[in-house]
């Protein structure tokens, strides 16, 4: 996912190319069986490309993406029958009707998850076949237009209809390029990746979603749209049979799923083989095309799991590799640290920042957050302690919205925020991270951290910018390029903290931050949030390590069993003989009773 | 009762274990501690049989743990009480405890290791028809280490068993665990941050860096040594 403009460039002459290769390839083809071949091939590409958009880059993986190819095939169709549409206009507005189509099916299809998505899917083009059925429209064929042949899209030479599909195969490679080149394709990776932490990082997950199948639905139709010109004749199982739904899918996964050229390169390997293949051996063998399908599956399951792109790919850069890589000495956290030294008890405290007014929560009957107020001053280091399962987890979840309250209030800035879901909290300037770290593992360190930057960053280039400035404001300057699955647990904390602090956020909630750190790496972490305050960040922090916190925090907060049970300096707190009773144990304050 | 000799792992030519050689012997209650990264969860892995072992030899009263697959070596009488608790979270307590008691001698015994394990911890038994996932996390960690008793072990290994549990929470782990030690004449193997706590209570600890075993010995040789003084116990 590189983002420089050349690359962009370099793309668009490959996309030309090979649109340019396809047709001279044409030239020499004379038999008409072949040429049909080459025209039909980009259309099942277009249609994985489709697939591609939605499914492979979200993980939502969509069983149905036949609905869509239908509904553009049959709304050319009786455009022309029914209303003597031409398809030039039929086309687009197949595409409109698949877009609209896309966000009917997906709005609440997105309420499910995973495989119960995937099967859910399963079910639109299955009812469109016996809708289409009981319609009446068992078989269509485009009727003949002999005066105003060009008119409807009949055309004498084959190689206006190729023109026509390489121009939609461009089309669709052109959107894909945009797709990935853009926050688009991240902000639906991140959502395959962890949803919970994309939304807490300000994606709004249900709108990506939806974006992505809207674009991917009005692909798909027009696809269907011009099979049903380049064809001539539909029956309902033809394009919204399982077969049209498993081609999008098994191309885009046998050349490589959230790739540019994978669903290309699948199209171009399988369609033909199983066509021919077809034609060759479907009399003796009927429905090879199906075990042509199965096979590729197996093939890719067994040898290239994530699609032959990225082998393809693998086998060119080992040859290239050889270049070498440079290595940077890690560098300290810059910003953070430097401007760490003021004093803590020199920080002026400003106004109210957050003000928690009555919150409660129950889950099935158990008050997990029972009645708590409190406020935290804008410049404030806050920590809250207090046992396992006393709420402080929750307390985060209704602060930042992943959890909506029963009652209470929560103020940031004056400003009512309880009940707003996360993504739109994170816009409104609270950040935060989590006890177990949520990072997209499959993306770059940059990757991650930019998710949270676009919450800000009205372009590419801005969000990139702030993206580094984060990371390397926590010291991870020189890990941007490192797997974040790759990375130790101290840094995958600092990454966390780094994409929270893209965000730009006025207050940032830190559960846990220090949790299986070492003493050296403690410290670490530790220098970097206390540096925080001097940009402007109010800390509101849940951790267990007390002699970190009694160092860290100006005010501490008490939980126990849902409920405020102290409220005071780190001091008063941990010498509170309730406190000492209800988390801190006999053991500590006989240790620290003296000081 | 347990020896590991000379065992050597690589993740993708990266070495997270180098020779390393750590003995335990029956009824004793052995520390690991150090760094993260150095290797502690890795060796624990290896004796379990969830990572393959590059190089060595690790064996269990006698027998070939590396030739065995690592369901059976649960057989054998090792419980491994996984860091990060990992409790079963869409079952019950009691199913959780029930997942643990498979092996044959436990099954026979599944009465009385019962009982033991309410007596340790009695928030499970009056929580016993509750869904783990809704316990909170020392809750998580006394099922865990009740299931790991479920099966009968004589060896139980524990990784972190504090991780991420208020003070007064982790005291009160320590002192099951140092019970079931004493009283119960458990053999225990301990992986733990929190040195101080880890080398009071065990026989004998192992000091494990980058991969290496540095330095072994009593709480009363390690306390001794400056090194360990300053990095570990904040002396």
């Amino acid at each position: 996912m590189l983002r420089d403009r050349k690359d962009f460039g370099l793309a668009l002459v490959i996309i030309a190319a090979i649109i340019i290769a396809w047709m001279a390839i044409s030239l020499v083809v004379d038999s008409t069986y072949y040429r049909l071949l080459l025209t039909i091939i980009p259309i099942w590409a277009v249609l994985a490309i489709s697939w591609n958009i939605f499914s492979g880059y979200s993980g939502l993986v969509s069983f149905g993406h036949g609905a869509f190819f239908g509904i553009g095939a049959y709304a050319v169709t009786l455009g022309v029958i029914q209303f003597d549409l031409t398809p030039w206009l039929g086309i687009p507005i197949a595409a409109v009707l698949g877009a609209l189509a896309a966000m009917v099916i997906g709005f609440p299809t997105f309420r499910l998850r995973g495989t119960y998505f995937a099967l859910a899917m399963l079910a639109y083009p299955l009812v469109f076949v016996y809708v289409f059925d009981w319609l009446g429209y068992q078989e269509l064929s485009l009727p003949m237009k002999r005066d105003a042949p060009t008119w409807y899209m009949q055309f004498a030479d084959y190689r206006a209809y190729l023109l026509l599909t390489l121009g939609l195969l461009a089309l669709a490679l052109v959107a894909n390029l945009l797709v990935e080149r853009t926050r688009f394709a991240l902000n639906l990776l991140a959502i395959k990746e962890n949803e919970l932490a994309a939304e807490a990082c300000g994606v709004d997950t249900l709108r990506w979603k939806l974006r992505a199948i809207t674009v991917s639905g009005a692909l798909a139709a027009a696809a269907g749209g011009l099979y049903a010109v380049v064809v001539l004749v539909l029956t309902p199982a033809s394009v919204f049979g399982l077969i049209a739904s498993a081609q999008a899918m098994i191309l885009t996964l046998f050349g490589g799923a959230g790739t540019l050229w994978g669903p290309l390169i699948g199209a171009t390997v399988l369609v033909p083989l199983g066509e021919i293949l077809q034609g060759e051996l479907g009399h003796v063998l009927p429905g090879i095309q199906g075990v042509i399908y199965g096979a590729a599956i197996i093939f890719v399951i067994l040898l290239a799991p994530e699609g032959i792109y990225w082998r393809l790919r693998d086998a060119l850069s080992k040859s290239v590799k050889a270049a070498g890589s440079t290595s940077i000495a890690p560098e300290r956290p810059t910003a953070l640290v430097a401007s760490a030294a003021t004093d803590r008890t020199e920080r002026d405290r400003g106004d109210i920042l957050l003000a928690v007014r009555g919150i409660s929560k129950a889950f099935s009957g158990l008050k997990a957050v029972d009645d708590v107020s409190f406020e935290v001053r804008r410049g404030e280091i806050v920590g809250i302690i207090g046992p396992n399962g006393a709420g402080k987890t929750t307390l985060f979840n209704l602060l930042n919205g992943l959890v909506t309250p029963d009652r209470g209030e929560v103020l940031i800035g004056g400003k009512q925020i309880a009940g707003q879901k996360a993504n739109r909290i994170c816009r409104l300037g609270v950040g935060r991270t989590f006890q177990v770290v949520r990072s997209f593992p499959r993306m770059t360190v940059l990757q991650n951290v930019v998710i949270g930057a676009y919450v800000r960053a009205l372009t590419e280039h801005a969000a990139w910018d702030r993206a580094r400035e984060a990371a390397t404001a926590v010291g991870l300057g020189s890990r941007l390029e490192a797997r974040a699955g790759s990375l130790t647990n101290k840094e995958q904390r600092l990454m966390e903290l780094a994409r929270a602090l893209a965000t730009g956020p006025q207050l940032l909630l830190l559960d846990e931050p220090l949790a299986g750190l070492g003493a050296t790496e403690t410290q670490e972490l530790m220098s970097v949030v206390t540096g925080l305050p001097s940009r402007g960040i109010t800390v509101v922090i849940i951790e267990h390590t007390m002699h970190a916190m009694v160092a860290l925090v100006d005010r501490m907060i008490v939980l126990d069993h849902g409920r405020f049970l102290k409220e005071g300096p780190p001091a008063e707190v941990t010498h509170d003989p309730e406190v000492i009773a209800a988390y801190l144990g006999p053991k500590w304050a006989a240790k620290h009773a003296v000081r | 009762m347990l020896s590991v000799e000379n065992l050597s792992v690589s993740y993708g030519g990266l070495r997270a274990l180098s020779t390393v050689c750590v003995q335990v012997r029956q009824g004793e209650f052995v520390a690991i501690v150090g760094p993260n990264g150095a290797g502690k969860t890795t060796l624990f892995k290896a004796i379990s049989g969830t990572v393959a072992p590059t190089a060595g030899r690790i064996s269990f009263e006698g027998s070939d743990l590396l030739a065995l697959h690592p369901a059976e070596r649960a057989h054998l009488g090792i419980a491994h009480v996984p860091e990060g608790r990992k409790v079963f979270a869409a079952m019950t307590v009691l199913e959780n405890l029930e997942v643990g008691a498979f092996p044959g001698a436990a099954r026979q015994q599944r009465a009385a290791l019962l009982e033991r394990i309410y007596a340790l911890f009695p928030i499970l038994a009056e929580r016993r028809d509750q869904l783990a996932g809704t316990l909170s996390g020392g809750q998580q960690q006394m099922l865990a280490i009740g299931r790991g008793l479920a099966s009968a072990p004589k060896l139980m290994m524990l990784d972190e068993p504090s991780m991420g549990l208020a003070p007064a929470m982790a005291d009160t782990i320590f002192e099951r665990i140092d019970q079931l030690h004493r009283e119960d004449g458990l053999t225990i193997l301990l992986v733990e941050q929190r040195v101080g706590e880890a080398l009071e209570l065990s026989d004998r600890a192992y000091v494990l860096e980058t991969g290496h075993v540095i330095m072994s010995g009593t709480y009363q040789e390690l306390s001794q040594d400056d090194r360990v003084r300053r990095s570990y116990l904040g002396m």
